[in-house]
């Protein structure tokens, strides 16, 4: 749209007013400010390209569920693009992450209340046992399904069954300080807490863990 | 994390590196085409609300400015009235509805109109 309309917006223009160096601005600016749009856009590809099968697999620990994780990657993805998507990109990281852990958490929720209103159903227990009507047909049992069984390596279902025990900050601590390699103040601002209780958290999920995996491993 | 990493840390993000590889092709190309869908959204994402308004404000300036000038009893600037009365010009340019698409576009440059009016009226009253 610009050219033309600079243009003819640079023919009416006389007297004191520098039009010509408006229009100057006008033609120069626009192919610059496309570069500049196109080379975030890459960077941000090339980030989230970096981050999301591991996001992947952390919210599919989290939740138990391919899908559900799935639709958390993909939601913040979008939020970190919506939202955070032209802020300096060394804050994504810590961005990411805390809306990853925002999903996880709403996922969470929603399915604690999917299930506490479905336990009030007596008859929907019934239904579970019948056939298509199920409604829990969708609500996990906590357990790794068939084909997480299979990808999944033994010590990592050790891992994962261990991390589950955990508090969820503790949880979170552990996994992005050690799993995802964020140092102490990355994870502190991707857990919106101090770093001091990052080290906390950090320290107790360790000594858990260490007790729980120190004979399987 | 730094290097000192115990056998624990060590063999988790080990551990946990293997499961991600071991991802299967299809959850990989769903999260691929999720990627794309958030870069999609970052081309389309809007501007600051503040921006929309920039124009409106830029255009604001630039009419009170051009009615300031034109107000009996503020008196008429000796150079404005030799160009022909630029301002004028100002009200000309913002009227006509390409100009008014172009002002969406060009925030910085409708700042410089609206500079260059009240600069204009400074200058010359």
């Amino acid at each position: 749209m610009q050219p033309p309309t600079v243009e003819s917006t640079r023919m009416k223009r006389s007297g004191t007013l520098d039009f010509g160096a408006a229009a100057r601005l006008l033609d120069a600016e626009p192919a610059g400010r496309e570069d500049v749009r196109l080379e975030h856009s890459q960077a941000l590809d090339r980030f989230l390209a970096s981050v999301e099968k591991r996001a992947f697999r952390i919210a599919q620990m989290a939740v138990r569920d391919a899908d559900d994780a799935l639709d958390i990657v993909q939601g913040a993805m979008l939020r970190l693009a919506q939202s955070y998507g032209r802020r300096p990109s060394e804050e994504w990281k810590p961005l990411f992450y805390r809306i990853l852990y925002n999903g996880i958490r709403d996922s969470q929720r929603r399915r604690s209340v999917r299930t506490r209103i479905f336990s009030l159903w007596p008859g929907s227990l019934r239904a579970d046992e019948d056939g298509p009507d199920d409604p829990f047909e969708h609500v996990s049992d906590g357990a790794p399904d068939p084909s997480e069984r299979l990808m999944a390596s033994e010590a990592m279902q050790r891992l994962e069954q261990a991390m589950v025990a955990l508090p969820a900050r503790q949880r979170e601590a552990f996994t992005l300080r050690c799993l995802e390699g964020m140092d102490v103040a990355e994870t502190a601002a991707a857990m919106g807490c101090s770093e001091g209780s990052v080290k906390t958290h950090y320290f107790r999920a360790l000594n858990t863990l260490r007790a729980q995996l120190r004979e399987a491993w | 994390m730094n290097e000192q990493m115990t056998d624990l840390e060590r063999k988790a993000r080990e551990t946990f590196d293997a499961s991600v590889e071991a991802l299967d092709a299809e959850t990989r190309s769903r999260l691929n085409r999720a990627r794309q869908a958030a870069i999609a959204e970052l081309d389309t994402a809007k501007a600051p609300a503040w921006r929309s308004w920039a124009p409106v404000g830029a255009v604001a300036a630039a009419l009170v400015a051009a009615v300031l000038w034109r107000v009996p009893g503020t008196g008429e600037a000796p150079q404005a009235q030799a160009n022909g009365g630029a301002p004028l010009e100002l009200v000309e340019l913002v009227a006509e509805g390409e100009d008014l698409e172009l002002m969406s576009e060009d925030l910085e440059f409708y700042g410089w109109v609206a500079a260059q009016a009240v600069e204009s009226t400074n200058g010359v009253g």
